[in-house]
């Protein structure tokens, strides 16, 4: 099965535009881990932060563009693996490895018809 | 057969023939709905023909055929079909279950208590398929409604499909993390039936259910010591149910209950399984909260003192595997008594007020505490925030008289 491993982390803590030190220290870490991860990794990124985001909302048909990200929250998407595993299983046991930086949280999301 | 005879064989068959059928087809709705064909034909066959002498055998069986027949209606499923299974051959008298069935209900109840899964709906998963209770028996035991209880397993089991949940027992990385969930999802399960000290009727069947559940667990995992650990609790905490609310109603707090009511049976039962737990590992936390039972069901009569100095021994070695507010406020209790009411006091004023405002045993025992060292409006204030708090009618009625107390010692 395909799973998606989203990434969800206070941006706040590497500074600014998430331009500081922490955001290279953290992307050191994921350099190591996707060299780990091997063929088991399918896809993924890292995003920028929120404050570069855009939002098209779409309400009976309307759409709206508005500046920011969709939801306003303490944590936000930071970044995602897409990877192949046998199982949860398999998937919980990479999401637990993923690297974070401090507090943090790993969303495993099956993939809709795994390719 | 009469009805009754024929609901206890469907129960008792179900959590192998489910268990076996979903690990032979990867697919717990399929396997449940296979099963449910197969007792629904026994209903219709076995009371005009002969019951077969091998019941479980022939409902195996048919079941079988039946996810076989719901195979091949969902034809994306086809091509698995051809490759793995093979044909089911009508048989006059089937083989011996025990043969025939392959016993997968650890692999079950693993997947029923998958981390993953809603802790609501775990216990209820395990008991609808391990046990073979229907929907409306364990929505009666957790207090909802029919259709709740259907929607929840509904979703624990899209859940687990849609999730890729593995129909295997743990590898050996997480088999202690997934032990502990599977005995978690029991332990609250239980408590909740537990919590209603009176144990209407539903709660009663329910606990049963556990005391069931619990042997099967230890039979399955045989080097473990948790699983018999968490047996012996159930049983010792089911020995004490007669005695736990007196005739009108009330609670009777452990130290008060007369052991000559409790079931001496369940008592030996629950003793035997934490001999066999502590044999296997004395260290476990669990290992150490069945000792604290059986440490009480040791005493025999009101008039042998409470065993408290062996009660806060025990609750010294759980603190340091298990430091969680319930161990503590458990072994203030204990301290209370063995070495007075203040050092306890003490040690509870140390505790996080603010974070324990909404938990009624925190109110509880310091109601209690602040009443025997005679600190009468702050005890008072105390039963009201338990009594704010706490729902069970015995126990409310229980505190309402201690708090009577306060005023006529």
């Amino acid at each position: 099965m395909q799973y998606a491993l989203l990434i969800y982390e206070d941006e706040s803590i590497f500074g600014p535009g998430k331009a500081g030190p922490k955001l290279q220290q953290v992307v050191g870490r994921h350099h190591e881990f996707v060299k780990e991860l091997g063929a088991q990794r399918v896809g993924g990124a890292g995003l920028k932060a929120t404050s570069s985001a855009t939002t098209v909302r779409t309400t009976r048909g309307k759409q709206i563009l508005h500046d920011g990200p969709f939801a306003e929250t303490k944590e936000q998407l930071g970044g995602f693996y897409l990877i192949e595993a046998p199982d949860l299983d398999a998937a919980i046991a990479i999401a637990k490895k993923v690297p974070l930086l401090e507090d943090g949280a790993i969303e495993i999301r099956p993939v809709l018809s795994p390719g | 057969m009469s009805g009754a005879a024929l609901e206890r064989v469907f129960r008792e068959a179900s959590g192998r023939i489910v268990g076996a059928l979903a690990a032979r087809f990867r697919d717990l709705a399929l396997a449940e709905d296979a099963f449910s064909e197969a007792c629904a034909r026994a209903l219709e066959d076995w009371p005009s023909k002969a019951v077969p002498t091998d019941p479980a055998a022939w409902l195996y069986q048919v079941a079988v055929r039946a996810a076989l027949d719901g195979l091949r209606r969902h034809r994306t499923q086809e091509q698995f079909v051809m490759q793995s299974l093979p044909e089911v051959h009508e048989q006059a008298e089937p083989e011996h279950d025990d043969e025939l069935i392959p016993d997968e209900r650890l692999r079950l109840i693993f997947i029923c208590c998958h981390p993953a899964v809603s802790i609501d709906a775990r216990a209820a998963l395990t008991l609808r398929l391990v046990c073979g209770l229907t929907t409306l028996e364990i929505a009666r035991a957790f207090l909802v409604s029919e259709t709740t209880m259907a929607q929840r397993l509904t979703r624990a089991k899209g859940k687990i499909a849609d999730a890729g949940i593995p129909f295997e027992v743990p590898a050996v990385a997480f088999w202690s993390e997934r032990v502990d969930a599977v005995l978690d999802t029991i332990e609250i399960a239980y408590a909740k039936a537990h919590e209603d000290a009176a144990a209407s009727g539903t709660h009663a069947h329910f606990a049963g259910e556990m005391l069931f559940l619990t042997q099967i667990l230890v039979q399955l995992m045989p080097a473990e010591a948790e699983p018999a650990a968490l047996a012996a609790m159930v049983r010792f905490a089911e020995a004490r149910r007669p005695a736990r609310v007196d005739t009108e109603g009330l609670m009777v707090p452990l130290s008060e209950q007369d052991p000559r009511r409790w079931q001496r049976s369940l008592i030996d039962e629950a003793n035997d399984y934490l001999t066999r737990a502590v044999a296997i590992d004395p260290n476990p936390a669990r290992v150490i909260q069945a000792q604290i039972h059986a440490a009480w069901c040791s005493r025999d009569n009101l008039e042998e003192p409470p065993p408290w100095p062996q009660v806060l021994a025990l609750y010294d070695a759980l603190l340091f595997r298990r430091d969680d507010t319930i161990v503590r406020l458990n072994r203030l209790v204990a301290v209370a008594e063995v070495h007075g009411v203040e050092s306890a006091l003490s040690h509870l004023e140390a505790m996080d007020r603010e974070l324990l405002r909404d938990f009624a045993p925190y109110h509880a025992v310091r109601a209690d505490l602040l009443r025997r060292a005679g600190c009468r409006d702050e005890a008072l204030r105390a039963y009201d925030a338990a009594l704010a708090a706490i729902s069970s009618p015995a126990e409310r009625q229980w505190l309402t008289r201690q708090k009577c107390l306060v005023v006529v010692p």
